[in-house]
């Protein structure tokens, strides 16, 4: 195995390779930076070039382009509070703060190490026990998928501003939305209200872009109608990012457990990054000596999300090892690992420098800047699908997250209900029907070992934020109510 | 002064309704993920228009009328953009939009100068953007029915 990935990493460093490696991330980065382009469509959009490409440099190139993907989607998360991708929404929570209090460039440089270091981590161990994981991922059936739905809902306690049941009430909001289109399984059409173009479901990322991005242009540059984003010129410093590495190098736990969150999503089949970046915030949040510094912008929340959802993506390519991957075409596949492993280092060299530019960004007079904001999001909602009718939805989102932000009401467990809604429902009707099938729904849904462990999750942090307000000594109908 | 509780629980009951009356005829598989779902956000609803009425939170909803007038204004002019884009076309629409809003948001509207500028950073903009979503990226953007 060792020998084969040394030829791997060597092939990784032919010129050719290695160029095809440093286009990837770059483009990756610009691709997960656009609101509405996400990894998989610039992996789409460049499958086409790899048809003339040796095997091996079409997938240095495509593992580069999905690990610049997982870290460009931070840029504008941190920047202007949207996510570049829908696994990037976690980095909105501490991200944006961190650019509101000028200090941009921290949650910037976090980003680009903490993803580096998941996509690291994962990759050490993908490329080490690959076949075992690989199994492990096909023990993923219905009863998991919806359990894990409903631990990822429990994130909502933490999510929550202020009032527990208002934050319920946002998630089964998101739940519902997430109901509309075709039923996965039963094929019914389901409030539609007569629009065909909306038999898809809403989209994520318009959702996203609907409720995070245009509040923020509204009540940022078009209530006030300020000459800048930022009332202080941000002006970068190399100490920063020396700054920041110390930083992280205090938290060693909260990266190794982020990572290893993203690491294990990543493995089971379709549960995405958004998903990993929700749960490692959450527990990141859960674990810490003064939660209440989330939220409010702090490298912690920025680090956590980005090291998971970086951590997941080795994982999700879905490699099911035959013999014939480590054996027979072992030197690709370890050429493939490896280029990971090379783009993640790319990706600290790239972000740090970067974070010298990005940040600069909000120093752009607010009468170019917001019309440029705005010019993305519609055409970031409207290319998903070549439709208007997402670009309104966008709108209708927007304004929607504009209200309830005056209202005191958080639209970010609306977006975890529209996340998680498809799990939840897929793995209860699927988990219905199979324990149907054999005999007893509740043995099919409660008594498998990873769904024993997941309900003892669920339950634990459930319970949660009575402990933590017991523990605080405070009054927990404040919290709740 | 808002009572946010109220509003937030009236509103979230009436989306209970309007989505309850249409999914009636669902099948089974179809329709036992919604029904709960509904069960749930109405009772949620109905915790919060009672909390809103015993123990209301005022808030006022915009801080001034300066404010009011420009998020007002900022969505007319995005709602006439998505309303014309269709008919007119993207190039044109985005042309417009982008330099109404460089305007709006300049310091000195009325200087012939910063006219000029909106003007002129429009063309560039929605032209480079245009090209890329349309040439790299292929993404066919709507051409306007007007002139098809």
């Amino acid at each position: 195995m060792f020998e084969a990935a040394f030829l791997g990493l060597a092939k990784v460093f032919q010129l050719g390779n290695f160029f095809c490696l440093v286009i990837g991330v770059i483009f990756g980065i610009v691709i997960g930076a656009l609101p509405g382009l996400t990894a998989t469509m610039g992996l789409a959009l460049l499958i086409p070039f790899t048809f003339t490409m040796t095997p091996a440099m079409g997938l240095i190139m495509l593992g580069g382009i999905y690990v610049g993907a997982m870290y460009g989607d931070a840029i504008p998360a941190v920047l202007i509070n949207t996510p570049g991708t829908p696994a990037a929404i976690a980095t909105t929570f501490d991200g944006f703060p961190l650019a509101q209090k000028g200090m941009a460039q921290h949650g910037l440089v976090a980003a680009a190490l903490a993803s580096a270091y998941g996509s690291l981590l994962a990759n050490i161990v993908l490329a080490t026990s690959a076949p075992p994981l690989a199994e492990a991922s096909l023990k993923f059936g219905p009863p998991e998928y919806f359990w894990l739905g409903i631990f990822g809902l429990t994130i909502i306690a933490t999510l929550a501003v202020g009032s527990l049941v208002k934050g319920l009430l946002a998630g089964a909001l998101g739940l519902l939305l997430s109901t509309i289109g075709i039923a996965p399984i039963g094929g019914d059409i389901r409030l539609t209200f007569g629009y065909t173009e909306l038999q898809g479901g809403v989209e994520l990322i318009v959702a996203l872009i609907g409720f995070f991005c245009l509040p923020e242009i509204l009540s940022s540059f078009i209530a006030k109608r300020q000459a800048t984003y930022s009332a202080e010129k941000i002006i970068p410093r190399f100490s920063v990012v020396r700054e920041v590495i110390i930083s992280l190098l205090k938290m060693p736990v909260l990266m190794l457990r982020s990572s290893a969150i993203g690491t294990i999503i990543g493995i089971a089949p379709g549960a995405g990054g958004n998903i990993a970046s929700l749960v490692s915030y959450n527990e990141a949040v859960r674990w810490d000596k003064n939660p209440k510094e989330f939220g409010k912008g702090t490298i912690k929340g920025v680090a956590a999300s980005e090291a998971a959802n970086s951590a997941m993506a080795p994982g999700s390519y879905g490699m099911r090892p035959g013999h014939e991957l480590f054996s027979t075409h072992a030197t690709t596949t370890f050429a493939f690992i490896m280029s990971m492993l090379l783009a993640a280092g790319l990706v600290t060299v790239i972000g740090s420098f970067g974070s010298f530019l990005y940040p600069r960004i909000l120093n752009i007079p607010a009468r170019h800047l917001a019309p440029g904001i705005i010019f993305m999001t519609i055409l970031g909602s409207y290319s998903i699908r070549n439709n208007i009718l997402d670009v309104w939805i966008m709108f209708l989102f927007g304004v929607i997250g504009f209200i309830s932000n005056k209202l005191k009401f958080h639209p970010a467990p609306i977006v975890l209900g529209l996340i998680l809604g498809p799990y939840v429902e897929e793995g209860l009707v699927q988990s219905v029907l199979c324990g149907r099938a054999g005999g007893s729904i509740l043995a099919y849904m409660f008594l498998r070992p990873i769904s024993l462990v997941l309900i003892a999750l669920c339950i634990l942090s459930a319970l949660w934020p009575l402990y933590a307000s017991w523990r605080s000594k405070g009054k927990i109908g404040e919290k709740i109510l | 002064m808002l009572n946010a509780d109220l509003i937030i629980g009236i509103v979230s009951l009436v989306i209970a309704v309007t989505a309850w009356v249409p999914t009636r005829g669902l099948t089974l598989l179809g329709g036992v993920f919604v029904d709960y779902t509904l069960i749930v956000l109405a009772s949620l609803s109905v915790v919060i228009v009672i909390k809103g009425i015993a123990k209301p939170e005022k808030l006022r909803f915009f801080e001034s009328v300066v404010e009011r007038n420009n998020i007002l204004i900022g969505l007319a002019m995005l709602l006439v953009y998505l309303v014309f884009m269709p008919k007119v076309g993207f190039l044109p629409a985005s042309y417009l939009m982008y330099a109404a809003f460089n305007w709006y948001l300049s310091e000195d509207r009325m200087k012939t100068k910063n006219i000029i500028i909106s003007v002129l950073v429009s063309l560039v903009v929605v032209t480079g953007f245009y090209l890329v979503f349309r040439n790299v990226l292929g993404v066919p953007l709507p051409k306007g029915s007007w002139f098809d």
